[in-house]
């Protein structure tokens, strides 16, 4: 059955279809329909409108634990706040989705306005080193299917995804068909709460005991983790490629920028990244090879194209677009200024 | 079950100092959930960060050790997800009522079933010995050099300005009745709060002129005397128990 339905809509129905069943969230634009949403729901699953991000992103993670899929939703603001319970589930190896609708910042900024200038932030927006899977839909189809696939991806790696949106996107109506869009859901990985003796800690720890003066140990640790999440990531990389025989130049871009620009596919190759970090640097080199120029469209000052360059070796231009305020025409225009 | 079969043999030496309280609190606790024949795989426990934080990993029982001041969030997260776990908060006062504040005033608000055992030393121990918002009004500490400038926040006023609450004080002292409060805050169905009067020799006490943390602990007797029946709220040398069903008042 076809309906018309929104963005932000479209990842509360694929989060419940994924199987969440506990949600807590502290209300902002341009995310709060999510929880609006959710919040109907309050009989089948736990909702909880928390005091504030903080809470709410450490109620998720202290739901996992005890065994149920948990999902928090936010925009810039309230993911800055939240880096501290991200930084907190990697530690922990907990699986959990964040949902980030992007706005124009820094700050309070542009509230209403739709950004992509939590790219980096997705990444690296907690301290220390640790490695994110980032997903970013550019359709109302697939914020509902790539949110699935964000719970797939945590419960396979045990660690918090990011589901980026933008306010462009959350408040974009389509008709999909939820039910005629076949996604494998996984089950839960992590043995809930009530084992009887293990320890979580945001401590390095080994085995539950805390080993905090150890760099072998740390190194060991990191590596596991690391090769842990790489390997998980794999199962999740997902990518579109346009290709134009003529075209010398390769455009990339991703969520609503790469929305924007798939009209010049026929001037142009188009690569679209859903999974933006771990960078697919395969599928990056694949779709850079012959093309004399890579382009990087997006709705910040280049957060992204710093990644490319950095995969590729070779020089990526890029097309910032600020302010949130996204054309065709504007786009076009700095594409042949360039 | 035994106290024993509560604690994490493996893990002792405890981090803690010698001298100080969080030890005798954690141990009486242990003896309340052995008296009530908590089953350990119903049993979380969950700390945030300081000294009193890491009490978690001390028990026997799947536990987690959460960043500063979200013990309570992750406490409340895991309740709401699986009512049948027993909930246990063990923290400290900077912890609860400083960073995680915020949190306190929540929780309690929507009355979740969890309990919450704050050791209060009046002072952030771990890191050195700064002010706590629980420290006294002239009390000097690192980041007090000249003696707080501040009153210190009144947990016991926070938890029952809500209709329905449970809040006890007990100390490190008077440990039988402080078991007392603990058996009846973890069969409260509801938010319950255990303040418990502590202190810290090596950071705060040594420097406002206590030798041993003994002298510290008969300053505990000297200071506080349990109210048996309390009219109105506790005053600030008493102990004893601040409860209301919601029903009445």
């Amino acid at each position: 059955m076809k309906q018309l339905i929104f963005g932000n809509e479209a990842v509360a129905l694929g989060a419940l279809r994924a199987g969440m069943t506990f949600f807590a969230a502290y209300p902002i634009t341009p995310a709060s329909e999510i929880m609006h949403i959710l919040a109907e729901r309050e009989h089948e699953i736990a909702f909880v409108h928390a005091e504030d991000e903080i809470a709410s992103i450490h109620m998720a993670l202290g739901a996992s634990l005890a065994g149920r899929k948990s999902m928090t939703s936010t925009s810039g603001p309230g993911f800055s706040l939240k880096q501290e319970g991200i930084g907190l589930a990697h530690m922990m190896e907990v699986p959990l989705v964040v949902v980030d609708v992007q706005r124009v910042g820094p700050s309070t900024g542009m509230p209403t306005l739709a950004s992509q200038g939590d790219i980096i932030q997705a990444a690296h927006g907690s301290h220390g080193d640790y490695t994110a899977i980032v997903l970013y839909p550019a359709s109302v189809a697939e914020c509902y299917r790539y949110t699935i696939e964000a719970f797939n991806a945590a419960e396979k790696s045990r660690s918090p995804v990011i589901l980026l949106l933008d306010g462009l996107l959350a408040h974009l109506s389509e008709t999909v068909d939820l039910e005629g869009l076949a996604v494998d859901v996984m089950p839960r990985t992590l043995p809930p709460l009530g084992q009887g003796e293990r320890h979580f800690t945001g401590l390095l720890a080994k085995d539950g005991t805390p080993r905090t003066k150890n760099p072998g140990y740390y190194r060991e640790w990191f590596a596991r983790v690391k090769a842990k999440m790489l390997e998980a990531a794999k199962s999740y990389s997902f990518s579109e490629l346009i290709r134009n025989e003529r075209a010398d130049t390769l455009l990339i871009a991703y969520g609503i920028a790469a929305r924007v620009i798939r009209p010049l596919r026929d001037e142009y190759s188009i690569f679209r990244p859903i999974t933006i970090f771990p960078l697919l640097e395969d599928e990056l080199r694949a779709a850079a090879a012959g093309h004399k120029r890579v382009v990087v469209v997006e709705m910040n000052d280049g957060q992204y194209r710093g990644e490319v360059q950095k995969a590729l070796l070779r020089e990526v231009l890029g097309i910032p677009v600020l302010g949130g305020a996204i054309s065709l025409s504007e786009i076009r225009e700095r594409l042949h200024d360039l | 079950m035994t106290y024993k079969d509560y604690i994490k043999w493996h893990r002792m030496p405890t981090t803690w100092c010698p001298g100080c309280a969080i030890g005798t609190v954690f141990k009486q606790l242990t003896f309340v959930l052995a008296d009530a024949a908590v089953p350990r795989e119903d049993l979380v426990v969950i700390s945030g960060i300081g000294c009193s934080g890491r009490a978690a990993g001390y028990f026997n029982v799947d536990s987690i050790h959460t960043t500063h001041g979200r013990a309570i969030p992750v406490a409340e997260g895991v309740k709401r997800a699986n009512d049948k776990l027993k909930v246990i908060v063990f923290s400290g006062d900077g912890d609860l009522a400083g960073i995680g504040g915020n949190h306190l005033i929540h929780s309690s608000r929507r009355d979740v079933d969890v309990t919450v055992v704050c050791i209060n030393n009046a002072i952030y121990g771990m890191t050195g010995g700064q002010m706590a918002p629980t420290t006294p009004e002239g009390a000097k500490t690192l980041t007090s050099p000249f003696g707080s400038a501040y009153q210190p926040v009144n947990i016991q006023g926070l938890i029952t300005a809500n209709r329905r609450h449970w809040y006890a004080r007990g100390s490190a002292y008077q440990v039988l009745h402080l078991q007392k409060l603990l058996r009846e805050a973890i069969e409260w169905k509801g938010f319950s709060f255990v303040e418990v009067m502590a202190f810290c020799i090596e950071n705060f006490g040594r420097r406002l002129g206590f030798r041993n943390g003994y002298e510290m602990l008969f300053k505990l007797k000297q200071d506080y005397k349990i109210a048996f029946k309390p009219e109105g709220p506790l005053k600030e040398n008493e102990l004893g128990v601040m409860k209301n069903d919601g029903q009445a008042g």
